[in-house]
């Protein structure tokens, strides 16, 4: 079963198209990761799905409702972590997840057994100081606690690890772990490291569009492509590397700065082969050789060419 | 000095008014060390000394976010 | 109905932790403490002013004169303080994106710009109130026996045409992202206030006389009943700034 389901949404900002015929959905209990550049348009879908923004055309589902700008019942199903979540800094976390709790209509004692076991969760337990004092991190643990009050059966979080140090980005990875099988969770994000650590299905967005989705293991598997990496002490040696018959007869070759390349064949084992023989005929040695993982940002790489 | 008497209901509790803006405005200015603009040797005399308008304006104005 | 009490709950929570309910407060007990005084020490101060050859026999101070000063502090220090301590009540939401997990959680938007209203004019009215107290207490002390007529109207003009403000403020704060926006709104709006006085024919609706005639309503000169049709537009003005800014919130892009 799918919570979310987008069909041919479309939103443009005057002449300026931001996404464009998009479609995907997320089946319930995954941790999706929504992949794209900085301004791909990963921010104006999360809004669209909140109906905090108008969609110029297409559907929204959740779960199995549409949504509808301005009257956003569907939000009763949705938690949501804004990118930099701002709260009123002269309230303490406890008092502020009690507001959101009487806003969403909780009975007063599961306001009250939710906030403690939140707080626990995320970290700020028996914190009485008041929100602006709070590190980004701290505002982006409460930011998840205030998003999972109601149990949303989807959580949305919009960059939620971007703007956080290693230690904190951990801690928000591990928070969004332990909510696995409780609740859906769609996780946007440029670093795609997160992704590969606690993400089962990815999308991966490039020009308003999602030109790959599916889980980790598909789309790793159909991707499998292996390749080469080779840095060359100067670009000289390179070129003239380069220049060789059989490189240039290979499938795909990429080169990332001025000495290095990237090479690409279905077949590894003649490709290192052909390559270790061309630089002992032109007498190169170069300072690394390195066979590549298919890792998902060399995928990502490979997508949004 | 007998002339005044009579005022002196009404010019105490201005006068209790005043010290309680200006003591409450200070203790702020001190804990609070971080300004949207100014500087604590700047805030501390202007809430002292400005009668009711300074303290307004370090409230209103001055005070940085908690 | 809950989430407007829950709302309005955190914007008084919002005013007191912010010290502008205390610094509002305060500057109107203030006032209501200075109007009877400035009144009474008026002539002596006048006096000091004056070259000794001159001889002038000043009346003495009268309840009035308490009175006097009464509306014209409100309107020109306590309005002013009031318009500034409100001025971002949306703007500074907007500024901050605080209103994204409040809308997102299901708080109904119009429910936003009630309770914005509710609380400033709750505080607005306790100050206001508090403030006419004090000075009609010392006034009563210091001038025994002496009374004024129509009182209660005159105040009462005055303190609708606060709440007039409040809510044109409101429009203000809502339209634009920046505190500043909603003061030169509002400023705009009193400004086309006075230059409506220069008709004779438009000043007769013209709610600015709501805070400048209640002399007149005081000492007899002018009756409650003549100031009917500004009352009637002062009333006007506030409900449809009430809902001009929920449809403007409603189409608001936080």
């Amino acid at each position: 079963m799918n919570i979310l389901t987008i069909e041919n949404l479309s939103k443009s900002f005057g002449d300026n198209l931001v996404i464009d015929q998009m479609s995907f959905s997320v089946p319930k209990g995954s941790i999706f990761g929504f992949i794209g550049k900085n301004g791909s348009g990963k921010t104006t879908t999360m809004k669209m799905i909140l109906g905090l923004l108008k969609p110029s055309r297409g559907t929204i589902e959740v779960c199995g409702e549409r949504v509808k700008y301005g009257q956003t019942d569907t939000n009763r199903f949705i938690g949501y972590l804004p990118d930099v979540p701002e709260f009123y800094n002269y309230m303490t976390a406890y008092e502020y997840l009690k507001l959101c709790g009487e806003i969403t209509g909780l009975s007063k004692k599961t306001i009250k057994d939710r906030s403690i076991e939140l707080l626990g969760l995320v970290g700020l337990d028996h914190n009485n100081k008041r929100i602006g004092t709070f590190s980004r991190g701290m505002k982006q643990r409460l930011g998840i606690a205030q998003a999972l009050l109601h149990e949303p059966k989807l959580l949305i979080c919009d960059e939620p690890t971007s703007a956080l140090d290693p230690i904190g980005r951990k801690e928000i990875l591990d928070i969004l772990a332990t909510v696995r099988g409780k609740t859906t969770v769609i996780f946007s994000t440029h670093i795609l490291s997160d992704v590969e650590r606690i993400c089962d299905h990815i999308g991966i967005l490039h020009h308003g569009k999602i030109i790959l989705s599916g889980t980790m293991q598909e789309i790793k598997k159909y991707y499998h492509q292996d390749s080469c990496l080779i840095e060359f002490s100067n670009s000289h040696d390179r070129d003239r590397f380069l220049q060789a018959t059989t490189i240039e007869n290979l499938e795909s070759r990429e080169t990332t700065d001025d000495v290095s390349v990237i090479l690409k064949s279905q077949a590894l084992k003649r490709m290192m082969q052909e390559i270790m023989s061309e630089m002992i005929r032109l007498d190169i040695v170069p300072v690394k050789l390195e066979i590549l993982d298919p890792t998902l940002e060399n995928l990502f790489l490979e997508v949004v060419k | 000095m007998d002339q005044y008497i009579e005022y002196l209901p009404v010019i105490i509790p201005l006068f209790i008014i005043q010290i309680i803006l200006s003591i409450t405005a200070v203790i702020h200015v001190i804990r609070h060390p971080n300004y949207r603009f100014g500087k604590k040797r700047v805030w501390i005399p202007v809430v002292l000394f400005i009668g009711f308008i300074g303290p307004f304006i370090y409230f209103i104005f001055g005070r940085g976010d908690d | 109905m809950r989430s407007y009490i829950v709302f309005t709950k955190k914007e008084l929570i919002e005013y007191g932790r912010t010290y502008k309910f205390f610094i509002l407060f305060t500057i109107f007990i203030a006032l209501g403490f200075m109007n009877p005084l400035t009144a009474k020490f008026m002539p002596k101060i006048l006096e000091s002013f004056m070259p000794e050859e001159i001889e002038i026999q000043l009346p003495p101070p009268s309840s009035l004169d308490s009175w006097a000063q009464f509306f014209k502090n409100v309107t020109q220090t306590g309005l002013f303080v009031a318009i500034i301590i409100f001025s971002g009540m949306m703007s500074r939401e907007y500024e901050k994106g605080t209103l994204v997990n409040m809308i997102t959680k299901g708080l109904p938007r119009q429910t936003v710009i009630l309770s914005k209203f509710t609380a400033s004019t709750l505080l607005w009215t306790l100050s206001y109130w508090t403030c006419f107290v004090i000075t009609h207490i010392y006034t009563m002390y210091f001038w025994k026996g002496e009374t004024v007529l129509e009182l209660a109207t005159s105040t009462l003009f005055l303190y609708l045409f606060g709440i007039m403000l409040i809510s044109v403020l409101l429009i203000g704060s809502t339209l634009f992202k920046n505190s500043y926006g909603g003061l030169l709104f509002t400023g705009g709006f009193i400004a086309i206030l006075f230059l409506l006085k220069l008709s004779h024919k438009i000043d007769n609706y013209n709610p600015l006389q709501l805070a400048n005639q209640n002399i007149n309503l005081l000492s007899g000169n002018l009756h409650p009943s003549e100031l009917k049709s500004p009352l009637f537009v002062c009333c006007t003005v506030i409900i449809l700034s009430i809902i001009s800014s929920i449809l403007i919130f409603d189409k608001k892009q936080i």
